[in-house]
C-alpha cells in the first residue's frame, strides 16, 4: 500500500511523488517503459526502480536533480489534484486530534470532495477502523472512488446527497455503520444533522466537527446541534502559520561610527595631499598655471591624480558594495524568523460537539 | 519495513464503558480536572463536592454525567453543557427557534404569558421558569444591576441554612427555589446574563461531575491545567499536528524522545494501538515517562513495544552492551532467594538493553519524533542518519529559536527536503446562536514544530540543491 504503511524501495507499480520543488509535487506510477519529463530533465522511470524512497536522482543528461519520495496523505494534501476546496494540515490534524480519531475509529465524512482529508483519515484509522465517505457530486464521487481504488486504500465511497437521503448503507454489514466520529464539509451541515441518529453508535460517546466557512453557517449548524441532542458545542478557529528561518546581520552601532570615522579620516587625508601638491606643483585651476604649456598641464593633471590618492579602506564591517550571501560567515549574523509573505488567515470554522451514549441502566 | 504485522488479537480496543482498572478523567462543573484509577473499594474526594465510592460509575459510558449524593453515592444525570459556555438542564435549552427569537429581539414577555405558565415542578422548570420571569431583555444591559452581593437576594447564612436543612443534591435545588422567590434583580437581567447567572448558581451548589475517557487529549489537557511546564507547554493542535506531520500510524517503527512526562508516547500508542514499535531515548537512568502511569495501556503492551536507551546506549552501542555471566543450574541453586532475585533481575535487564541497542543500531526508523529540551542543532547532526529514507523528522520546542536554527542548519544538509517551521493555534469562540464571538482570552504559547523529511543526496558531491538546480538547469537549455 502506497499511502498507508512504509516501503523501502521503489519497485514497478509504485506510486512515488517525484519531488521536482516545493510547490511541484507530481505524482507518478512507476512503469519501466515511461519517462518522467520535468522543467529539470528527462526522469525514466527504469532508473528509479530499485533505488530508495528518498533518493536523489539526475536526469538523463546529468544537470537537473529531483527527489523520489513515497506518498503519505500530508504530502498529496500538497499534490493532489484540486475538484473542490480541501481541508489542509492544519485543521485536518486538529479535527483528528480532538475527535479522538486512532486506530479502530470508525468515520463518517461528508462529502468527499477531493479526497484530502479521506487520505489522512483512512491512514489514521487503518488498519482495525473503516472509513465511510459521501459525494452527490457524480464525477467528484467517480473521481474519488478511482482514486481510492488506484491508491489501494480501504473506503466505503458512496454517492448520495446526505441531506436528502442520509447516511444508511443497507448493504454494509447489516447497515450498523456504529461510527464514532462525523465529519462534515458540506454547505448545508445542519441539514444532514437531523440524519446521524440512525448512523452513530449508540453505546459510546460520538464526537462531530462541521467544516464552515461562513459564521452564519456556524449559527445554524449550532442550532441544529442543540435541537438534536447533541452536548458540549463549541466552535473555534485554527491559525496555522509557517515560519521562515532566516539570518539578519548583527550591524553594531559601534562599527557604523567606526566607519563614519575612517570615511572623514580618508576625506581629510586627500585634502590635506591635494593641499599639499598644489603648493609644491602648483593648481592647474589657479591663475599663476594659466600659461603652462598643454604638455606641463597635462603632466601636472597625472601627477596629481597619482600622488593625492587616498587608498582604498580596508574596514568595510557591513560588506557594502559588495554581493554578501544571507549568513556569510565572514559577518556576524542573528538567526531570525519571519512569516511566510501571504498568510492563510482563514480557512474554516471547526464546530465541534458531542453526544453522549445512552447509558444502560 | 514494507509489510506491516499485523497481530489481530494485539489491538487495544478504546473502551466505551467505565470499567475497574481504568484510568479516567473526572470534570468539575467548575471545569476542574481530576485523574482518577478506577478500583474495587476506591474512592475519590471532590473537595466541596465531597467523596463517593467509584463503583457507583462503573458499568456506565465514557462521557456520563453523575451528581454526587448523600453517603458517598452518584446517581446518572443527563449532560448539563450545550455549549462551552452555559450549563443548564437539557430541559432548559432553548430550542433553536426560541433562542434566535431571543438573540434577534428584544424579547418583552408580558404577564399573560407568565400567567400560562404552569407551575415549576421539575428542577429543570424551574429554572425555565426563571428565565421566563418578566424577561426584560436588553442587549446593553441597561437595566441590569450588579449581581454582586448587593443584589443577591440569598445572604450567605441563608444558604448555609438551605444547606443544612435540604440533603445532598437538593441543595441546590433548594436554593433556586428561593432565588425564585426572591431574587430582586432576576428580571432585569437580558435572557444571556440569567443564563450565565444561573450557570454560575448551578456550577456552586450541583455537586456534578462528568467521567471521559483518558486519552491523549485528555491526558494533555489534564497536565496543562496542573503544570504545563511538564509537557514543555505543548498544545492539543501542536500535539494533533505533530501526528499528522510525522505521520504516524498503526505498524509504525518510531525513535522517539519525550520529554512531555510521555504524554507524547501516550499519543503515539494511542494511534497505534498494540501495533509497531518505539525506541525511547533519554538523557538519565530511565526515562520520565510517568504519564503513562495514567493511560490505558497494559504495562505487557508498552514494555513489548517500547524500547528504552539512554543516549550514551544509543550513541556508543557497542561499548555499552551488557555482558552478562549467565550460571548454570547447579550455580542458581547454591545462592539464595534474594541473590536469585537479584541475578534474575540483572539477567532480564542485560536481555532488554542488549535486544534494544539491537533494534537502535538497524536504524532506518518510519519517523523521528522529538520534544527535548536538548539543544537540537547539535542532537539532529547525531540523529539524522538514524531515519529512513522519505520519512519525517517532527521536532517540536516550545520556544521558535532552537527550531530556527535547527533549520537554518537543515537548510544547508543534503539530507533534508522541506524543513519547515510551523505554529498552530485553535482560537475558541463563545458558541452561542446569535452571540458567536471570539473568547476574550485564550491560553498563550502552546510551542512549534520543526518538520522535514529525510532524503538520500546523489552521491558526487551536489551543492546547495536549489541553487544547484537552477543553476544545472540553465546549463541545460
Ligand atoms: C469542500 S468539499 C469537501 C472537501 C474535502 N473535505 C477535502 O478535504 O477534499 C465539499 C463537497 O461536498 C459535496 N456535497 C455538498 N453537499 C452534499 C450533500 N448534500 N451530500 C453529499 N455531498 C455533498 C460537494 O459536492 C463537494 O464535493
Amino acid at each position: 500500500m502506497p499511502f498507508i504503511g512504509y516501503k523501502t524501495l521503489i519497485e514497478e507499480g509504485d506510486i512515488v511523488l517525484a519531488f521536482i520543488g516545493r510547490d511541484a509535487i507530481k505524482p507518478i506510477r512507476i512503469n519501466s517503459e515511461e519517462t518522467l519529463n520535468t522543467r529539470y530533465g528527462v526522469f525514466p522511470h527504469k532508473s528509479m526502480i530499485g533505488k530508495r524512497y528518498g533518493s536523489q536522482i539526475t536526469s538523463m543528461k546529468g544537470y537537473g536533480f529531483i527527489h523520489l519520495l513515497q506518498p503519505t496523505p500530508e504530502l498529496w494534501t500538497l499534490s493532489l489534484p484540486h475538484r473542490t476546496q480541501i481541508v489542509y494540515t492544519p485543521d485536518s490534524s486538529y479535527i483528528t486530534q480532538r475527535l479522538g480519531i486512532t486506530n479502530g475509529s470508525r468515520v463518517i465524512e461528508a462529502g468527499t470532495g477531493s479526497a484530502s482529508f479521506s487520505h489522512s483519515l483512512a491512514r489514521t484509522v487503518h488498519p482495525h477502523g473503516q472509513l465511510f465517505t459521501y459525494e452527490f457530486h457524480e464525477s467528484r464521487f467517480l473521481e474519488a472512488k478511482k482514486e481510492f481504488e488506484e491508491h489501494d486504500i480501504d473506503v466505503v465511497i458512496n454517492h448520495r446527497d446526505v441531506c436528502k437521503n442520509g447516511f444508511e448503507i443497507t448493504n454494509y454489514d447489516g447497515g450498523y455503520l456504529n461510527a464514532d466520529s462525523i465529519f462534515l464539509d458540506l454547505p448545508a451541515p445542519w441539514e444532514a444533522i437531523p440524519h446521524l441518529p440512525k448512523v452513530i453508535n449508540k453505546n459510546e460517546k460520538v464526537g462531530i466537527c462541521c467544516f464552515s466557512p461562513c459564521i452564519e453557517q456556524v449559527d445554524k449548524t449550532v442550532k441544529a446541534l442543540i435541537e438534536h441532542g447533541w452536548t458540549s458545542i463549541e466552535m473555534v478557529e485554527i491559525q496555522g502559520r509557517r515560519w521562515e528561518a532566516r539570518q539578519s546581520m548583527k550591524r553594531d552601532v559601534d562599527d557604523a561610527i567606526l566607519r563614519l570615522k575612517d570615511v572623514k579620516r580618508r576625506k581629510l587625508e586627500g585634502i590635506e595631499r591635494k593641499r599639499k601638491f598644489y603648493a609644491d606643483n602648483g593648481d592647474n585651476n589657479s591663475k599663476e598655471t594659466e600659461n603652462d604649456s598643454n604638455d606641463v598641464r597635462e603632466k601636472r593633471k597625472l601627477d596629481e591624480k597619482e600622488q593625492t590618492k587616498v587608498e582604498k579602506t580596508e574596514f568595510n564591517p557591513f560588506g557594502r558594495g559588495m554581493r554578501v550571501l544571507e549568513g556569510d560567515p565572514k559577518y556576524n549574523w542573528l538567526k531570525v524568523s519571519k512569516n511566510e509573505a501571504e498568510l492563510k488567515s482563514h480557512t474554516s470554522y471547526l464546530t465541534f460537539a458531542f453526544k453522549e451514549a445512552v447509558a444502560n441502566l | 519495513m514494507s509489510e506491516i504485522k499485523q497481530d489481530q488479537d494485539q489491538f487495544i480496543v478504546k473502551p466505551t464503558l467505565i470499567q475497574y482498572g481504568h484510568h479516567v478523567l473526572i470534570k468539575l462543573p467548575s471545569s476542574g480536572l481530576k485523574v482518577a484509577h478506577v478500583t474495587e473499594g476506591g474512592s475519590i474526594n471532590l473537595g466541596k463536592f465531597g467523596t463517593f465510592d467509584l463503583s457507583g460509575i462503573v458499568g456506565f459510558p465514557f462521557g456520563q454525567t453523575f451528581e454526587v449524593l448523600d453517603e458517598r453515592k452518584v446517581r446518572a444525570v443527563k449532560s448539563t453543557t450545550y455549549g462551552n459556555v452555559d450549563t443548564l438542564e437539557p430541559e432548559d435549552i432553548p430550542t433553536a427557534d426560541a433562542n434566535a427569537d431571543a438573540a434577534a429581539s428584544d424579547v418583552v414577555m408580558d404577564e399573560t404569558s407568565k400567567e400560562n405558565t404552569p407551575e415549576p415542578k421539575t428542577l429543570g422548570e424551574k429554572i425555565d421558569y426563571l428565565k421566563r420571569l418578566d424577561v426584560k431583555s436588553s442587549e446593553t444591559n441597561r437595566d441590569l444591576l450588579d449581581i454582586g452581593a448587593g443584589s443577591q437576594a440569598l445572604t450567605m447564612e441563608e444558604i448555609e441554612t438551605l444547606k443544612k436543612t435540604s440533603k445532598g443534591a437538593n441543595i441546590g435545588e433548594a436554593i433556586i427555589d428561593k432565588l425564585i422567590k426572591s431574587h430582586a434583580n432576576f428580571n432585569k437581567k437580558t435572557i444571556h446574563s440569567q443564563e450565565k447567572y444561573l450557570k454560575r448558581k448551578q456550577q456552586k451548589f450541583l455537586r456534578r461531575f462528568t467521567v471521559e475517557y483518558l486519552g491523549s487529549s485528555q491526558l494533555l489537557q489534564y497536565y496543562l491545567e496542573k503544570e504545563a511546564s511538564k509537557v514543555l507547554d505543548m498544545s492539543e493542535e501542536t500535539l494533533g499536528l505533530l501526528l499528522s506531520l510525522g505521520n504516524i500510524q498503526s505498524g509504525g517503527r518510531y525513535l522517539v524522545i519525550d520529554e512531555t512526562s510521555g504524554v507524547l508516547i501516550a499519543a503515539l500508542l494511542e494511534r497505534m494501538r498494540g501495533s509497531g514499535e518505539i525506541v525511547l531515548l533519554h538523557e538519565n537512568e530511565h526515562p520520565n515517562i510517568s504519564a503513562l502511569d495514567h493511560s490505558n495501556f497494559p504495562i505487557e503492551i508498552r514494555q513489548k513495544m517500547i524500547d528504552s536507551l539512554n543516549l550514551l546506549q544509543f550513541f556508543e552501542p557497542e561499548s555499552e552492551r551488557v555482558e552478562f555471566q549467565e550460571y548454570s543450574t547447579e550455580e542458581l541453586k547454591e545462592l539464595k532467594s534474594n541473590k536469585r532475585t537479584h541475578y534474575h533481575r540483572r539477567k532480564q535487564n542485560a536481555i532488554d538493553t542488549n535486544k534494544a541497542i539491537d533494534n537502535a543500531i538497524k536504524g532506518d526508523f518510519d519517523a523521528l519524533i522529538v520534544a527535548t529540551t536538548l539543544y537540537t542543532p547539535t542532537l539532529m547532526k547525531r540523529l539524522i542518519e538514524s531515519v529512513g529514507g522519505s520519512r519525517p523528522i517532527i521536532i517540536y520546542s516550545q520556544f521558535k529559536e532552537p527550531l530556527i536554527e535547527t533549520q537554518l542548519d537543515f537548510m544547508n544538509d543534503l539530507r533534508i527536503l522541506t524543513p519547515a517551521l510551523h505554529e498552530s493555534k485553535a482560537r475558541p469562540y463563545q458558541t452561542i446562536p446569535g452571540r458567536l464571538h471570539p473568547m476574550m482570552t485564550m491560553r498563550g504559547g502552546g510551542g512549534y514544530l520543526l518538520s522535514a523529511l529525510r532524503v538520500y543526496p546523489v552521491e558526487e558531491g551536489v551543492t546547495a540543491v536549489g541553487r544547484g538546480l537552477k543553476k544545472k538547469q540553465k546549463f541545460e537549455k
